[in-house]
């Protein structure tokens, strides 16, 4: 019998195999690449990537931090692990941050993810993208817009205004917005992309959004746009900032009507099922309102989730469509992680391993994707046919 | 007793014939549903042929859409050691089920077998993998395989 086993390449039609991998988590195929040639040039290729990313059902979602105070490594958490008997997969894992070890920085903080890439800061005044499943990382200086900044010892997120990180899907390429205040209180608006290593000044799209923004906000992208909400917002008409990446223009859209807004609530814009989820705590009731536009800009869409605990921060979705949130349990008085079907209650929570005074995690979904290759812009278009070929193998 | 159960004829590669309820079928493999909808299945004349389903398959893949008809009210527990007890089949048994399953468009075996690939590979090394699927020429050249194993040591 054993004789007679064939191997499961010389089987199985590419198109099959294709999709068995595609169910695959992203962190092990890093692993699968090394199987055959033919399963890795499967998985080499950007398409393959670009359909797992959006289509895979084995998506993973980590937050990613620091801990205060050994700052030399970051913690990724994978939410989903934490809440099964998978034992396959630790919840926890410890990455060294993309840097040399000659030189370590003597600070570094996550700003924000997107497409399985994640966005830092290093002081003194370095923006670094990383892509911490496939090692890629690359670095830019924002020593320009720091030098003319009010603030003195400037560094992200600290002191900005506004800040983001998206995706431009026309130009292919991964952008840092931000928006600060020179020494005259004066508003820029700056954009990188950080394919051609180039800052653009977008000072004439830009006029100080009212409303109470607080300095220190983190956008979030979806959709080709970066989204802003203040923390306390006065009123829910046109209280959703945004802007678009392509069209590099502002716009906005309005919050869900509000049924009770006690000043003690702090509002905070998610994602949930790759749908904009906005979220406010009720520190009286001790329960937290999850508003989630399942259509995006369409108004009546937004459908309301209650969640018996005051949440800290709203994660993600499980595969099974359970809201993963850290929170505050009033009744069992613990701060951790929790998972709620929000048709029924609880389901579990976890211990918080990492308590600390931690405003924000990161929220990251592993990716495979490979990030453009640099580009100057004289030479763009030449390099733009050469890149398609090259494409075609990946760079690990 | 009402009606007689209506049948449909399936045909193996080894031309034996299977006659299974209709509405089994239909409710399970996508491509059985299209034909008795447009009407390209005659049930006085017709047999489906699946040149590529050999008998042992095919009555396996037959077994699954009518327990799944019959028992779709089980519980949970039942149904999941019901399928386990189904897929425990050698590696060869399994890829036959799997083609079967992707040329009838049976989503939910599929579902069941791409799962079942999946915790086959999940948490192993490379050597062990390649045992597992039979991959004895992985295709790499010395080099690079040396090259492999030495950036990545943790994953063999």
């Amino acid at each position: 019998m054993e004789k007679k086993q064939k191997s499961i390449d010389d089987i199985l039609p590419l198109d099959l195999i294709h999709r068995i991998l595609l169910r695959v988590p992203a962190k092990h195929l890093a692993r699968l690449r090394c199987v055959s040639k033919l399963w890795y040039s499967l998985i080499s290729d950007p398409q393959f990537a670009e359909l797992h990313f959006h289509n895979s059902p084995a998506a993973t979602n980590a937050t990613i931090f620091i801990d205060h105070i050994n700052r030399t490594v970051a913690y990724f958490v994978y939410l989903e692990a934490l809440f099964s008997d998978d034992i396959d997969t630790s919840p926890v894992k410890v990455v060294p941050p993309p840097f040399k070890k000659k030189k370590p920085p003597t600070d570094f903080e996550f700003l924000g993810s997107c497409r399985g890439f994640v966005l830092l800061h290093r002081d003194p005044h370095f923006l670094v993208v990383w892509n911490p499943l496939t090692g890629y990382s690359k670095r830019i200086s924002y020593s320009r817009i720091a030098s003319r900044c009010v603030y003195k010892d400037i560094s992200l997120p600290c002191k900005f205004y506004l800040y983001g990180f998206g995706y431009d899907a026309s130009q292919d390429d991964y952008v840092v917005v931000v928006a600060w205040q020179d020494k005259d209180y004066h508003y820029h608006l700056d954009y990188l992309s950080l394919r051609t290593n180039s800052w653009i000044n977008l000072d004439a799209a830009f006029s100080k959004p009212s409303g109470v923004f607080d300095i220190n906000s983190c956008g979030l992208f979806l959709n080709g746009a970066i989204h802003w909400l203040p923390h306390s917002p006065k009123t829910f008409r046109d209280a959703i900032l945004i802007f678009d990446l392509k069209e590099r223009t502002f716009s906005r859209i309005s919050g869900p009507e509000q049924p009770v807004m006690s000043a003690f609530s702090y509002s905070n814009l998610a994602l949930l099922g790759g749908c904009l989820a906005l979220y406010y705590r009720n520190d009286f009731s001790h329960n937290t309102h999850i508003w989630v536009m399942k259509e995006y800009k369409v108004h009546s869409s937004w459908t309301l989730h209650e969640i018996p605990c005051k949440v800290y921060q709203l994660f993600c979705l499980s595969s099974d469509g359970d809201i993963i949130v850290r929170g505050y349990d009033e009744v069992e008085v613990e701060v951790g992680y929790f998972i709620y079907n929000v048709r029924r209650d609880l389901l579990t929570h976890f211990e918080d391993l990492f308590y600390s005074f931690r405003i924000t995690d990161t929220v990251y979904t592993e990716s495979l994707l490979p990030f453009p290759s640099d580009i100057k812009d004289k030479d763009k278009k030449k390099k733009m046919k050469k890149k398609r070929k090259e494409n075609s193998v990946m760079q690990w | 007793m009402g009606s007689p159960v209506k049948k449909i004829m399936l045909c193996s590669s080894e031309k034996e014939i299977f006659s299974v309820e209709e509405q089994v079928m239909v409710q399970h493999s996508v491509i059985i549903n299209n034909m008795i909808e447009d009407g390209s299945y005659n049930h006085e004349e017709s047999k489906i042929p699946l040149d590529c389903v050999d008998s042992k398959t095919l009555k396996k893949v037959i077994d699954y859409c009518t327990h799944h008809t019959h028992h779709h009210n089980d519980n949970q527990e039942d149904l999941e050691a019901w399928d386990a007890q189904f897929l425990n089949v050698d590696s060869n048994g399994l890829y036959d089920l799997l083609m079967a399953a992707n040329y009838l468009e049976i989503r939910n075996l599929l579902d069941l077998i791409y799962g079942t690939i999946k915790n086959m590979i999940k948490g192993k090394k490379i050597d062990e993998i390649r045992r597992i699927f039979n991959i004895k020429d992985h295709g790499f050249t010395p080099e690079e395989e040396e090259q492999n194993r030495k950036e990545y040591p943790h994953f063999y």
